[in-house]
């Protein structure tokens, strides 16, 4: 299976996933369904993982394309802009459903004490990223169903807008001055490092070093490291845009991307369910239960080895 | 600009097997452990300098002390990696002001780690409280210069002159 293949496997489920999560999560308000409003937050937590390979293959799904000859490349660039935008308002329901699920996740107390403003924060980002994820959907139906265009048809403003988004992302990151990538891949080290700290000490104690050490107090590690995953998404994504023919054949990146994916879908299988808030009940020189420290090695082998990968993309540029 | 006054042992070292052994397959390795102890060193500094800091406030403070042998394991392995990425690339480096910078820069940190170590983890009779206070200005000054540390090694591979001996 190539990249292509990959973006038309996947390419439906970030649109439908976000109209699907919308309504759960309208219904959930409206009827006040407490374990519905959970399920919609847990559904944007996984599109905003799922819906990042969905961007990245779109471009070489382009790039598959504009080896033929006659093809509407401006149909593909008010795609990539829908696209762009699209998944940014994704990324940002996704955070606010972590920050909307975390109360439930530690104990029954904090869970009875949560506030309502990430609910709210939710459905208003969710709203914008259902009708931004219908622009993405309808712009690329139109690639490649050009009997569906009406002649002289305005193109989406919208798209069009994404589209000088990236371009003014990449004259930025490229071409506005040559000290703005070196310090992107300065945050990107230092998210790093906001990460693998928080993994790591996580880990490390679950698997029983540092036992003196209750687990329930370092769950406040956890949100410093969610800010280092999104300081290295946003920073990734500006490396991608910057240069996407670099990224998009690279074997490297392929690969850490894929690792990120299983990280990623290990962290949510963890937080989302009932695991977490056990795990965090292991107090001062207790032993965490068997499937924790399974998670624990898995997760930090994982992110040990996606650094590995990370440094080795450069490496990769001719293949 | 001929280079005639970079000093000619830079190229001996060039020259050397190790040196050329480090520029060949292991390099991306060597890089790879240089992230990873980077990793360590900071990321276990960084976690005593926020408890010292207070955050998280309910975690206890002493049993951190076990994290300075992480942090030493991450120094050490930054040492080693370190080195052997200079005797790669002993021009690149060493023509650089930003490679001396760096190397200020982790003595700062380093200094100040140990310091830590000394008048807030030594003394097993002081309360939370006399630990936080008496570690809260190093606590800020390690985060300051680990950032530095990171800033300025990462520039290192944007500010370079020459990537080998000129010849």
């Amino acid at each position: 299976m190539n990249l292509p293949q990959v973006h038309l496997l996947l390419n439906h489920w970030p649109i439908l996933g976000a109209l699907i999560g919308l309504a759960l999560l309208l219904i959930a308000l409206v009827t006040r369904n407490y374990d519905l409003k959970q399920a919609s937050f847990i559904l944007f937590g996984v599109l905003a993982v799922l819906t990042i390979p969905v961007y990245l293959s779109g471009n070489a799904a382009a790039d598959a394309m504009k080896k033929q000859a006659g093809w509407p490349t401006s149909l593909v660039d008010a795609h990539e802009g829908a696209a762009v935008l699209a998944l940014l308002a994704l990324e940002l329901t996704g955070i606010f459903s972590v920050v909307a699920l975390w109360p439930s996740t530690r104990s029954a107390k904090a869970e009875a004490q949560s506030k309502s403003w990430p609910t709210m924060a939710v459905l208003i980002a969710s709203l914008v990223t259902a009708g931004l994820m219908t622009v993405a959907g309808n712009t690329g139906g139109n690639i490649r169903h050009a009997e569906i265009l009406t002649e002289g048809e305005a193109p989406s403003s919208i798209a069009a807008m994404g589209a000088s988004f990236i371009l003014a992302v990449r004259y930025f990151v490229i071409d506005y001055s040559r000290w703005v990538w070196p310090f992107v891949e300065d945050l990107h080290f230092i998210g790093l490092i906001l990460l693998l700290g928080t993994v790591g000490i996580l880990s490390i104690r679950t698997l029983g070093f540092l036992k003196q050490l209750p687990v329930g107090p370092l769950h406040k590690l956890i949100p410093l490291g969610l800010i280092g995953l999104l300081i290295n998404v946003i920073t990734g994504l500006m490396f991608f845009i910057g240069m996407p023919f670099f990224y998009t054949g690279n074997w490297y990146f392929q690969l850490k991307i894929f690792a990120i994916l299983v990280a990623g879908a290990i962290l949510v299988l963890f937080y989302c369910t009932g695991m977490f808030r056990k795990w965090g009940s292991v107090g001062a020189g207790e032993d965490a239960p068997a499937y924790a420290k399974l998670i624990a090695a898995a997760s930090l082998l994982l992110w040990v080895a996606i650094v590995i990968i990370g440094r080795y993309i450069p490496l990769g540029e001719s293949s | 600009m001929q280079g005639t006054n970079i000093p000619h042992f830079f190229l001996t070292i060039e020259d050397s097997g190790l040196s050329m052994w480090v520029r060949d397959n292991p390099f991306w390795a060597i890089l790879s452990a240089h992230a990873l102890g980077m990793a360590l060193l900071v990321g276990a500094s960084l976690i005593v300098a926020l408890r010292l800091l207070g955050v998280p406030a309910d975690l206890p403070l002493a049993p951190l002390k076990r994290l300075y042998s992480f942090i030493w394991v991450g120094f050490w392995i930054q040492v080693v990696s370190g080195l052997l990425l200079l005797i790669g690339y002993p021009t690149k480096s060493l023509t650089n002001p930003d490679f001396y910078l760096k190397l200020a820069l982790i003595a700062a940190g380093m200094i100040v780690m140990v310091m830590l170590q000394k008048r807030v983890f030594a003394d097993p009779g002081l309360s939370e409280k006399d630990m936080m206070s008496r570690g809260r200005a190093l606590a800020i000054l390690s985060l300051l210069f680990w950032a530095g540390v990171v800033t300025s090694g990462r520039l290192l591979a944007y500010t370079y002159t020459y990537i080998s001996y000129p010849s």
